[in-house]
């Protein structure tokens, strides 16, 4: 049996299995039993790196099938700290799967700044897991939150830019109210707070993921990485959300 | 037997022509492509179940229709307090409702897949497939109650003699045939509270589980519970809608003939006319509505404005045809007082019209109160609730105003202005009650459409059709939301004034009744105190008489007794109904845990649910569960006459009425609100799918799902059979009142 090796989000962690990625996907949302519903973000790690932290060398022998032959689903080799130990060579394609164990594969892409001014909305996965509000865009955001010059920084960093509608260049008086974050009085704070140039770049909205990723809502994609090292993985464009992938967005649109 | 006008043969000739021109559209229909072996598999998963749950209802409504068939006969012919007809035309009006619900519910259940099939070509023709087969429902109920209408009066007309006494024989044959709506009233409560329990076990069962329990979307073919929730649309919206509104338009048109009988019974020659008017008006209706069915089209690819645009053609155009159509049959029959009785129909009309657009106000989210509700999803279920409350209640101010209006403008009209002429006045708010109803063909098919195009919807999404089919079968579905809840709105507008009109010709089957007892005893005694003593005397007795011997008045304490009962009836029989919705979807949400839990594979789509596992579920549970309150309807009628006589059925019926109209108003627009605030949230606003507000929002919906769909609805009908059975048993209330 093939072994995957894969880095899991939600909670950060390395997990070794013989199921293929649409399978642990699907493992990962709603179990063996089908009695649980979450979402999960993984992607699928090259095992082919050394390292003198995380297991990657004895995956055959930590991850073996089952006494009666069923694949083994998941063998955890890590759970602290492993964004840090893992090459950004390493990471393959990200798999994005919802409550109901709909799995969404994206691949990396060149990443292009836009060539704008707005504002910008963060959510943060691992290691740690703030929603943030911020003027720079995402290459900026991954240099300035990696950066050790910093007050406080992470070595590495997975993120993705959320929504913001008309509150990305005005929010004092953009229109807002459809979006689907609590607390917008909050938001529009915060977002104020970075609004006004040469005071703060960057300002926690939320410390932590209160509630599941309203997948609709990721404008960009996700991000990974670490000083000017940044992978980036686009999100479809609607209209392939509508059609090629439409079994995935009509999950993702039902999450409760 | 007396010579009927020539234009009375238009009447069954129209219902023929309605029956032809549906076989017509059901054969087109049935021609249609079927679409691919997955959405004939699912259509035919809906029609397996759709026709298990039709036929266990009949069984049990069958067994309770030979029950009290067998009452009625040992009333008729041991006890000799009922006319003998009564068995026969109660049981044939229930045949033929049943008979309008099954062919109707048979024709959406081929026409969701072919529609879904239709939608690949375009719009258009997807439309045109859901309509012609939503007409087929429209067209089955009309042409059927017509030509059960025409069938009796032929019938009684030749079998029931001329007692020497002038106009009598009508009156005699006008109140026999007002027997026959009770079967309809009865079996249409029937199908509307087994209906609604069984579509909103299915619908609340499938939404807590599949949606908020396992995160699949709705109509998602792994979800047991979705086969059951598209059987439930049809069962529920097409035979449920069909059989209040057969009952409706049979009993506005017999009220009404049986008032006219009573109005004109001194003139023999007018009273024909005037029992013929309603029959005719229908009769026209009918023609016009099967040629306004032939104008609902678009362009190939037209926006959802011109598909709304296109209903709304044929329905005022044929409603304006009829303005002047009546018009024409009140002249060419020369009835007295033409344009007072033609301004009762505009009236009635105009009223129809007024409800439809203060519903579409008060529950779309077009407008400012729903997108209220949705507003106060922002702050949390609580508030969803109140606001949505609070816009009910707010929502019956324009109807009940409407048919204030109404009611006053006929009255005067037809009474030639004056109040003092009660059986004219009365006669005109029947026959404005027969104007919003005459094109029921054309306005039923916008109705029984929704559903069909709900469940092409629903076909489409579960056959994995492309976004193209599912964006034109999403824009049918969007358009049959709206006029589901103006179909609600006409239907309950329709029945506040049959029931009027019903209460009114439960005084004369009192005379009937009286006339017995004189005919058999030599004399009857009033509560009041006269005595009478022969049948002459009887048909003397005008309705103001009739209304003080019985000391139908507010001082007298039977009377508030009645009401209090009747107002009653109309919040218990909605908490009864409610409940049983509750319980029904609590047994629904533990079979679908078990199913999910005990069938591997179903959530990875590798084995199939056990679909019919589910629709059994909601079948018994709806059985079950809508024998206490259909039950109830007939029996408190029975036992308040039996105890407080007329004085206090006449209390129970106006205050069943009057609660009952503006609760089950309140009803339905809190309902209808609450489930678009929903999906005014669902399009992207307020935070869309998945936000606190959607959450909030989904409770609403929750709760108003029984609301619009069960209990409001069934109040429309609660209030006509409670009349009807008072009809039907006006000789057990003379003979038998014990205070």
């Amino acid at each position: 049996m093939d072994i995957h090796l894969y880095f899991t989000l939600l909670p950060e962690a390395l997990v070794a299995s013989h199921l293929a990625p649409e399978e642990f996907g699907k493992y990962q949302a709603v179990g063996v039993h089908r009695r649980s519903s979450s979402q999960s973000l993984f992607f699928e790690i090259d095992p082919d790196f050394d390292s003198g932290y995380l297991p990657v060398r004895e995956l055959s022998k930590r991850c073996w099938p089952h006494e009666h032959g069923s694949p083994r689903k998941s063998t955890y080799l890590g759970i602290y700290r492993v964004l840090e130990h893992l090459p950004v060579q390493a990471f393959g394609d990200l798999y994005v799967t919802t409550d109901d164990g709909r799995v969404l594969r994206l691949e990396k892409s060149a990443y292009e700044e836009e060539g704008d001014s707005n504002l910008y909305l963060y959510q943060e996965f691992v290691p740690v897991q703030p929603r943030v509000a911020s003027s720079l865009p995402p290459s900026k955001f991954c240099r300035y939150i990696t950066d050790r010059n910093q007050p406080v920084s992470v070595d590495r960093i997975v993120f993705c830019d959320l929504g913001l509608d008309d509150l990305a260049v005005d929010p004092v008086n953009g229109h807002g109210d459809d979006l689907p974050y609590g607390d917008l009085a909050h938001l529009r704070d915060c977002l104020s707070s970075v609004w006004r140039k040469g005071t703060k770049d960057v300002k926690v909205v939320n410390r932590f993921l209160r509630r599941q990723i309203h997948f609709r809502m990721i404008r960009r994609g996700f991000f990974v990485g670490g000083g000017d090292e940044m992978l980036f993985y686009p999100m479809p464009s609607k209209e392939d959300m509508e059609s090629v992938h439409y079994e995935w967005w009509r999950s993702a649109q039902t999450s409760l | 037997m007396m010579n009927l006008e020539p234009l009375f043969w238009l009447t069954p000739t129209s219902a023929i022509l309605a029956l032809i021109f549906a076989f017509f559209f059901f054969r087109w229909m049935m021609a249609k492509d079927e679409g691919t072996e997955t959405m004939q598999r699912i259509a035919a998963h809906v029609r397996a179940g759709a026709r298990a749950y039709l036929s266990q209802q009949y069984r049990v409504v069958a067994v309770v229709f030979v029950i009290l068939a067998l009452v009625f006969c040992y009333m008729a012919y041991g006890l000799r307090v009922q006319n003998p007809w009564v068995p026969f035309a109660f049981v044939t009006g229930g045949f033929f409702s049943a008979l309008a619900g099954y062919f109707g519910m048979r024709t959406a259940t081929y026409a969701s897949n072919r529609a879904a099939a239709a939608a690949q070509e375009s719009l258009n023709a997807a439309l045109v497939v859901a309509f012609r087969s939503g007409a087929v429902m429209g067209l089955v109920v009309v042409g059927l109650a017509l030509l059960d209408i025409s069938i009796w009066f032929l019938v009684l007309n030749h079998f029931i003699g001329d007692d020497g006494i002038p106009g009598q024989k009508l009156v005699i044959i006008t109140t026999t045939m007002l027997t026959f709506g009770m079967g309809a009233s009865l079996q249409a409560l029937f199908a509307r509270v087994g209906g609604g329990i069984f579509t909103k076990a299915a619908d609340v069962g499938a939404d807590l589980v599949g949606k908020v329990e396992a995160g699949i979307p709705e109509d998602d073919p792994r979800n047991p519970a979705t086969i059951a929730d598209n059987v439930g649309d049809n069962v529920g919206d097409v035979a449920g809608m069909g059989a209040d509104l057969y009952e409706s338009y049979c009993g506005s048109i017999l009220a009404t003939a049986s008032l006219g009988a009573a109005a004109y019974a001194a003139q023999p020659d007018m009273q024909l006319k005037a029992v013929l008017a309603p029959m005719i008006i229908g009769a026209l209706g009918t023609l016009l509505s099967i040629g306004g069915i032939f104008l609902v089209r678009v362009r190939q690819e037209g926006s959802q404005k011109q598909l709304g645009a296109a209903l709304s053609r044929a329905v005022n155009l044929s409603s304006l045809m009829i303005v002047f159509g009546s018009l024409g049959v009140l002249h060419l029959l020369g009835i007295d007082n033409l344009w007072g009785i033609w301004g009762a129909i505009v009236t009635g009309l105009i009223t129809g019209i007024v409800i439809g657009y203060a519903t579409e106000y008060y529950t779309s989210h077009a407008y400012s109160p729903t997108r209220k509700i949705a507003e106060s999803s922002q702050t949390g279920p609580a508030t969803v609730i109140i606001s949505g409350m609070g816009t009910g209640f707010l929502s019956t101010a324009v109807p009940v105003l409407a048919i204030v209006a109404g009611i006053t403008f006929a009255f005067l009209s037809a009474s030639g202005w004056s109040f003092a002429n009660l059986s004219g006045g009365l006669y005109g708010i029947g026959i404005a009650a027969v104007g919003m109803l005459s094109t029921l063909g054309l306005t039923l098919a916008t109705d029984a459409y929704g559903p069909i195009a709900d469940n092409a919807g629903g076909n489409a999404e579960m056959s994995h059709l492309g976004p193209e089919v599912r964006k034109r079968t999403d824009a049918l579905d969007a358009l049959g939301n709206t006029t589901a809840a103006t179909g609600k709105g006409f239907a309950i507008g329709s029945a506040a004034l049959t029931a009027l009109a019903l209460l009114a010709s439960y005084m004369e089957e009192l005379k009937m009744a009286i006339a017995r007892i004189v005919s058999k005893t030599g004399e009857y005694v009033f509560p009041n105190l006269d005595r009478i003593t022969s049948s002459e005397e009887v048909h003397a007795l005008d309705l103001t008489t009739l209304v003080d011997s019985f000391e139908v008045n507010l001082m007298n304490p039977k009377v508030l007794i009645g009401l209090f009962i009747g107002s009653m009836m109309a919040f218990v029989f909605c908490g009864l109904t409610m409940q049983a919705v509750g319980r029904a979807a609590q047994s629904m949400v533990d079979e679908v845990r078990r199913q999910f839990r005990d069938i591997k594979g179903i959530l990875e789509g590798e084995a199939e649910p056990e679909y019919a596992k589910c629709v059994e579920i909601s079948t018994k549970g709806a059985q079950k569960e809508m024998m206490i309150p259909s039950s109830l309807a007939i029996i408190v009628p029975v036992v308040t006459g039996m105890v407080f006589g007329v004085a206090g059925v006449i209390g129970l019926l106006a205050g069943g009425l009057s609660a009952g109209f503006v609760l089950a108003i309140f009803m339905a627009n809190s309902g209808g609100a609450w489930d678009n605030a929903k999906k005014y949230i669902e399009e992207g606003h307020l935070g869309g799918k998945g936000s606190a507000a959607h959450k909030a929002a989904v409770i609403g919906d929750t709760v108003g799902d029984p609301f619009k769909d069960t209990s409001g609805p069934s109040l429309n009908i609660l209030i006509k059979l409670m009349s009807m059975v008072s009809i039907v048993m006006a000789g057990l209330t003379v003979a038998t009142s014990f205070l």
